[in-house]
């Protein structure tokens, strides 16, 4: 390698990099990471590898824990495809129109980050009960929100929407409006210069902020257990499942469960980096 | 007629960015829209183009009227400073994508495709993504882009003005190639004037939403009509002249011979642009080939490859007056710009601080009527005000016109003919019009004291608005404000049929005369009631207008009038700025 080499050689800044302390900084990095992240994540392996891995099965194909990862995963990308729609609208109504009451509608959007969640499960829990505002107007239409899993789906898709809305909005503000007059006076009506212009750009900001949304679902607690009813085998998410076996004392078990649930996150995180990647490739290229 | 623009104007919060633009282009021109940011060009473009809405006007592609046509429906191709690819699609597609978009078949889309590849020098390319090609490049993609529905007009919004000088130079030669090629009318925004020299079959100059002047580069180089578009086109020195009966003097030196007779018996001043590469310089000893209009000393050489620039600052005895700028510091020191050749440097050397004698080879004196204002006011307390009065310090620096000061010089009549005589307008300004006038003031512009900018110009048509030299003055201050001009029909209440028409046709004609002299164009009302009843109803409006108006040519007259039907606009709670204007003697 070069010395001049403006790629990388190991603690070398990078050209135009004015301070110094590569050393310092990569070791706080490491250790901090380790004690954070990684040496958790390992001690669930460590407890979970207490368990013989015939058993593992045994646990994980249990028909309630079945049920609930069922259930998490179904209600989680439904929530994350309702996200999707809705936050693509309420981040271009946000971005793209100038009105009264725009910024305060901004900040609406943060709310589900900052509320507790816990409170967000007791007021939908209140919403939509079988006497709450809501619930007592589905009632006679023989829809029930709260202690099925559509009231799961309620919950996470409350806290997954600022994921999908905040991702958005700056890809949107960086959108060139130029290019929807291009295709304009090319001869292209509006649901075409959406549909070949505006969405492809939008797509891997879009895929990103949906998936982040998905994972946050994945293991969402909080909210969901107010309004979910947790009755076994029907609204009972995965989180549930380990907390309960954790009250029982089968640490293991729990452990076990949890593993599961890393690993699945992993390749959700695999799969949507790889998706990035190639879109990433196909439209940005290199600069 | 490849594109017609009939009286178009946007308003951006009530201030038109473009002004009444009227405007013909002809099949297969290269036009080019010339001016400095936020003049309005790339407004008028974007409006061609049907991407933004018009407030007023029409406008014709080939004879179809498009003003109502949302811009998918135009058939316009448009390309953009930064290009505007799609960036998710590959040179193919992008330049596919109106053939798409008009279902055309896949073997005659990839015809054409390459066909427009090989115009921008770009075969081969087929398969790139834009992020893989250069700025120049994809500027070559997004011209063959605009151009793949064969368009009936190309328009280019400032195209080359992300790239770098060189890519510049080669993709102009490029756009210029395939319009020649295809015959396209083709009009480009640039605030580059080498560019559009470069390019133009014709230029159009635009300043503050107005169209200012209208011709073939060489024509505008040469004759300007303002001193704006004198300076914007490249290097000018402008100095204060004479237009006499022996031709155009300029210091005390005839320095060219008149080319139309001039429109006062009496001597005018006028202002005299000399370009530098028309200014001789000649060391001592050597009499320059032209008349020598002064004499000074050289202060700056700068080499510039195969030119010298020469900065020469003149002998305070000269008597040449700059056109420009506060001549409040007295006998400002004055320099003049010179360029000259490798054969002048090598034939006769300069030094900094050698003595020279400058002639001019080519003078030309632009057609303004206005040269200077002069404020004529009891002290400097309303000397000032009137200085700082929105309405005079924009016309000052948009005209970049002289401001000299008469309450402590002695009277100058031959001057004060010149130019403007600016006067505050209060219950005593008929009088000082009167005695303004008995010393030879021929122009007036009266500022109420506290005026705001005026959002309107309005001038009573009919035979006043159809004399020369008060249109001349009209276009002058026009070209000059941000504001819509109106020309008003006044009419008795009682008018028959043949009044009305007649009425009407005074605007037409009013129009056409200022359209055929000055390139500018007019609105037209009207109002029922005579010259003294609309003087009333426009002096107290809540939002002023400019008021263009002339006066007869005889003192007594002039007095009468003042007190008769102009009355109303000296009277309490008038708050019309006017600008008065004396017939030419017939």
């Amino acid at each position: 390698m070069s010395s001049r080499g403006s790629t990388s050689s190991p603690g070398r800044p990078r050209q135009g990099q004015i301070l110094p302390g590569f050393g310092l900084t990569m070791g706080y990095t490491v250790s901090y990471l380790s004690l954070i992240v990684l040496i958790p994540l390992a001690a669930a392996f460590l407890s979970a590898g207490r368990l013989p891995l015939g058993q593992w099965l045994h646990v994980l194909l249990a028909p309630r824990v079945l049920a609930s990862f069922r259930l998490s995963i179904t209600a989680s990308l439904c929530a994350a495809l309702i996200n999707a729609v809705s936050g693509l609208l309420i981040a271009w109504v946000l971005t793209r129109y100038e009105f009264p009451g725009r910024r305060l509608l901004d900040a609406l959007v943060d709310l589900p980050f900052a509320l507790p969640t816990a409170v967000a499960g007791i007021a939908l829990t209140t919403l939509y009960a079988p006497n709450g505002w809501l619930g007592r107007l589905l009632a006679p239409l023989g829809i029930q929100v709260a202690f099925t899993p559509l009231g799961v789906i309620v919950a996470l898709t409350f806290i997954g929407l600022p994921f999908v809305v905040r991702t958005l909005q700056p890809v949107l503000a960086d959108l060139d409006e130029d290019l929807e007059r291009a295709a304009e006076t090319l001869g292209a009506g509006p649901l075409m210069v959406f549909r070949t212009v505006i969405f492809p750009a939008l797509l891997p900001a879009l895929i990103t902020g949906s998936a982040l949304a998905f994972s946050r679902a994945l293991g969402e607690y909080g909210s969901v257990i107010f309004i979910a009813g947790n009755i076994p085998l029907v609204s009972e998410v995965v989180p549930l499942v380990i907390m309960t076996k954790l009250e029982q004392f089968q640490y293991a078990e729990a452990a076990v469960v949890a593993v599961a649930m890393l690993l699945l996150s992993f390749a959700m995180m695999f799969v949507i980096n790889a998706v990035q990647l190639a879109l990433q490739r196909r439209y940005q290229a290199r600069r | 007629m490849s594109i017609t623009i009939d009286q178009v104007s946007k308003l951006y919060h009530g201030v038109p960015v473009v002004n009444d633009v009227t405007l013909e282009i002809h099949t297969g021109e290269f036009f080019v829209l010339l001016g400095p940011s936020g003049s309005g060009k790339s407004t008028l473009l974007r409006a061609l183009a049907g991407l933004s809405h018009i407030d007023h006007g029409r406008i014709a592609l080939h004879g179809r009227d498009v003003t109502e046509l949302p811009a998918r429906e135009r058939g316009v191709g448009l390309v953009f400073q930064h290009y505007a690819l799609f960036r998710h699609m590959t040179v193919a597609d992008n330049i596919e994508f109106a053939l798409r978009v008009r279902r055309m078949g896949a073997a005659e889309r990839r015809r054409r495709r390459q066909e427009l590849l090989k115009y921008v020098d770009l075969a081969g390319y087929d398969d790139r993504y834009p992020s893989q090609l250069s700025g120049g490049q994809q500027q070559r993609v997004a011209v063959a882009r605009a151009l793949a529905h064969e368009p009936a007009v190309l328009l280019l919004d400032e195209p080359f003005g992300a790239l770098d000088a060189k890519i510049r130079v080669e993709l102009r030669e490029t756009v210029r190639a395939v319009q020649r090629r295809l015959g396209m009318t083709t009009i480009l925004v640039t605030h580059d004037q080498e560019e559009a020299f470069a390019l133009a079959d014709r230029i159009g100059v635009m300043q503050m939403g107005r169209l200012l002047e209208l011709g073939s580069p060489e024509e505008l180089y040469r004759h300007p009509a303002t001193r704006f578009v004198a300076r914007f086109l490249g290097a000018a020195n402008m100095f204060l002249g004479e237009v006499s009966a022996q031709g155009l003097q300029l210091g005390s030196a005839t320095v060219a011979p008149l080319r139309a007779a001039p429109q006062a018996s009496s001597a005018t001043e006028v202002i005299l642009v000399v370009r530098p590469e028309d200014v001789e310089v000649a060391p001592a000893g050597i009499e320059p080939y032209g008349r020598s209009f002064a004499a000074g000393v050289v202060r700056a050489l700068t080499f510039a490859g195969h030119q010298q620039h020469v900065s020469v600052q003149l002998d305070e005895r000269s008597g040449v007056e700059p056109a420009v700028g506060d001549s409040q510091d007295g006998g400002a020191i004055m320099s003049v710009a010179a360029v000259r050749s490798a054969a002048e440097q090598s034939a006769a050397p300069l030094q900094v601080g050698a003595h020279v004698k400058l002639g001019a080879r080519r003078v030309h004196a632009l057609p303004t009527p206005i040269s200077s204002f002069h404020l004529m006011a009891s002290d400097a307390a309303v000397a000032d005000a009137l200085a700082a009065s929105p309405l005079l310090s924009q016309l000052v620096r948009s005209m970049q016109a002289r401001v000299i000061r008469h309450e402590d010089r002695g009277e100058q009549p031959e001057r004060l003919a010149a130019g403007i005589c600016v006067l505050r307008l209060d219950a005593g300004t008929p009088a000082a019009i009167v005695a303004a006038t008995a010393q030879g003031a021929r122009r007036l512009l009266c500022i109420p004291p506290g005026a705001p900018l005026p959002g309107r110009m309005l001038i009573p048509a009919g035979e006043a608005a159809r004399r020369s030299d008060l249109l001349a003055l009209l276009s002058s201050v026009m070209r000059h404000l941000p504001v819509e001009a109106t020309a008003v029909t006044l009419q008795r209440a009682e008018a028959g049929r043949s009044e009305v028409i007649d009425a009407q046709r005074a605007i037409v004609d009013a129009r056409a005369d200022l359209r055929g002299a000055h390139g500018l164009d007019l609105r037209g009302d009207r109002f029922v009631g005579d010259l003294r009843a609309w003087l009333s109803e426009v002096a107290v409006q809540p939002d002023p207008a400019l008021v263009v108006l002339g006066l007869p040519n005889d003192p007594a007259e002039i007095a009468a009038s003042l007190s008769g039907d102009l009355a109303p606009l000296f009277a309490a709670g008038a708050r019309t700025p006017v600008l008065l204007a004396i017939n030419a003697a017939s």
